[in-house]
């Protein structure tokens, strides 16, 4: 038996009996990595030396966390004190954080070990990982194809068994859609359930923390560590943190399902859509009260979505001047100039195409025609939800239009943000929302199935996700 | 309507300076953009501005304000690209005449 075959739940039984030994749980990992990068790439630094140590230490604690000897890889965009933290950006290639994340620092209060940094799009901003400074990390599943983004160095690394499990961070969908393209469980839990703090912002309002594992049990539990109390975070909820994993397996009483109508799905993947219509089936036989439901403004949360998250990256990024970390342009003869520079030559193409439309939707003259009128498309489709979630428990969404796509097939950026059709809504609702592999095309490539559920309800998700995740049986890698 | 949009202007606005050749590829890719979220003109918004701005109904959490331990000066300017003892250096900001 290969150690990292298993899930998180299993390797910590065999930890927690003294079977193994967090050394031995390491090692087989770094090995593992050693062996797939070469394919792979999915990681922008492995902490060889540093994740053994810290195994060794561990070895001999007496009193150990709840996540003891289990490895796991951290998003770059999520810093990590002392070791190199660069958003997959050139202008903070050499940036080394003082200070952890909060998400950091309570993984590893429960002895959990970072072992690497993962790939991403630069920012968070991509959907392909196909926008890294670096380099491009492929789709366990087929090499040809993107792992999707912008986590895709985390759902990689959790597909090719690299890490029993990691953290990204999901804005529009940067958890869920790598999770649904690699085969993982991917959750994007509720806005102000996971503390941002030492999360490298990108559009405030939206980006959350989350964490992508190989089964739903493992993701709960990933949840239970890293979310909730942080003084530092001051959009973080008060609200109680419940026991995930004891709730995910009480009974699920009834099941009232919405799902989307026919027309909003026609256009997508023919594959993926049976699929979805599988699971609508399962859940019918399973007992389930399913609704058709129509949220009118669902054809416009991409275009409200593309507005708002460029104009508060706009802003966040106007940070990146070279003067307190990162990049700085050495031959400027002024202040300005400086900045200019910089910033000119530390950016890559996406993320200056989404600063320019950010500044533009924010601009004297065209701000109430686009960041207001979005703005306000967004309160009517938070409306949309809450109304939704006073007849129904869950929504469901096929996670993506279509399985992975071959890497370079996206140019036009217009076709790379309709990746996000599905997943944004969630963002801009601010509810949970967790991806699950529900089954494979015909070449061979995972679907994901969404649901979402209603502010602060995870263990409602996690209930129904593990009910789906039995009755689907999916076979990873 | 053809959508408009004034590169340098936004350029300048955001601080980045880009090649013709950059402008020249860019510009096109930002109209079309904007033209594609055009698509919420047709919205009927029934939404006051005093529902627009937080999604979540959150009472935000307030704590003492206690001076706690943070991050060292030494820390704060270790990924500095130039320091001199502790203040950060930059290029001169005013013109000699």
């Amino acid at each position: 038996m290969s150690l990292t075959s298993l899930s998180v739940s299993e390797l910590c039984t065999l930890l927690e009996r003294k079977e193994i030994k967090a050394e031995e749980s390491v090692l087989s990992f770094l090995e593992k990595i050693r062996e797939q990068e070469k394919k792979i790439s999915a990681f922008l630094l492995v902490l060889e030396e540093e994740a053994l140590a810290r195994a060794r230490e561990i070895d001999r604690k007496k009193e150990k966390g709840r996540l003891a000897g289990i490895p796991v890889a951290i998003k770059d965009n999520i810093l990590t004190r002392g070791i190199r933290t660069t958003c997959a950006s050139r202008i903070l290639g050499n940036f080394i954080p003082p200070y952890s994340a909060t998400v950091v620092e309570k993984l590893e209060k429960e002895d959990a070990i970072i072992i690497g940094k993962t790939n991403m799009d630069e920012f968070a901003m991509g959907s392909s990982t196909e926008n890294s400074a670096f380099f491009v990390t492929k789709n366990p599943w087929d090499l040809r194809r993107v792992p999707g983004g912008s986590s895709g160095g985390s759902a990689a690394a959790v597909a090719a068994a690299e890490a029993p499990a990691s953290l990204g961070s999901d804005t529009g969908g940067s958890v869920r859609q790598p999770a649904a393209f690699c085969g993982v469980v991917g959750l994007k839990p509720t806005y102000s359930r996971v503390s941002r703090f030492g999360l490298v912002a990108y559009a405030s309002s939206l980006d959350q923390i989350g964490p992508l594992t190989r089964t739903v049990e493992d993701c709960a539990l990933f949840l239970q560590v890293i979310a909730g109390q942080d003084g530092r975070d001051s959009t973080l909820s008060s609200q109680p943190v419940p026991d995930y994993l004891k709730e995910m397996k009480e009974d699920l009483r009834s099941i009232k399902v919405a799902y989307l109508k026919e027309d909003v799905i026609k256009a997508i993947d023919p594959e993926v859509k049976q699929m979805y219509l599988n699971v609508l089936g399962l859940l019918e036989e399973m007992g389930a009260e399913l609704h058709e439901m129509d949220f009118p403004s669902w054809e416009y949360a991409l275009a409200c979505y593309y507005l708002l998250a460029p104009s508060e990256a706009s802003s966040n990024l106007a940070r990146y001047d070279g003067v307190r970390y990162g990049l700085r342009h050495p031959s400027a003869e002024n202040l300005k100039e400086m900045y200019l520079s910089t910033r000119t030559e530390g950016f890559g193409p996406e993320v200056k195409r989404r600063i320019l439309l950010g500044t533009f939707a924010l601009s004297s003259g065209y701000y109430d025609a686009y960041y207001l009128k979005a703005a306000k498309t967004r309160s009517l489709i938070c409306r949309e939800f809450k109304e939704a979630f006073k007849k129904v428990d869950f929504i469901l969404t096929p996670t993506t239009p279509e399985p992975a796509f071959l890497i370079g097939a996206k140019e036009d950026p217009i076709a790379m943000y309709l990746s996000d059709v599905f997943t944004v809504t969630a963002n801009l609702a601010g509810i949970p929302a967790i991806s699950i592999p529900v089954g494979l095309t015909k070449q061979g490539l995972p679907i994901g199935l969404q649901v979402m559920a209603d502010y602060f309800q995870e263990s409602l998700l996690f209930k129904l996700a593990f009910l789906l995740e039995k009755k689907v049986k999916f076979k990873k890698t | 309507m053809k959508q408009k949009i004034d590169i340098d202007h936004i350029c300048a606005l955001a601080n980045l300076k880009l090649s013709e050749e950059e402008k020249a590829r860019l510009e096109p890719q930002l109209v079309k953009i904007v033209e594609w979220v055009n698509k919420l003109e047709e919205l009927e918004l029934d939404v006051t501005q005093g529902e627009v701005y937080s999604p979540v109904s959150l009472p935000l959490p307030l704590r003492e304000d206690e001076i706690q331990p943070s991050i060292s000066n030494e820390d704060a300017l270790s990924n500095s690209p130039e320091t001199g003892g502790k203040f950060i250096k930059v290029p001169k900001v005013i013109e000699e005449k």
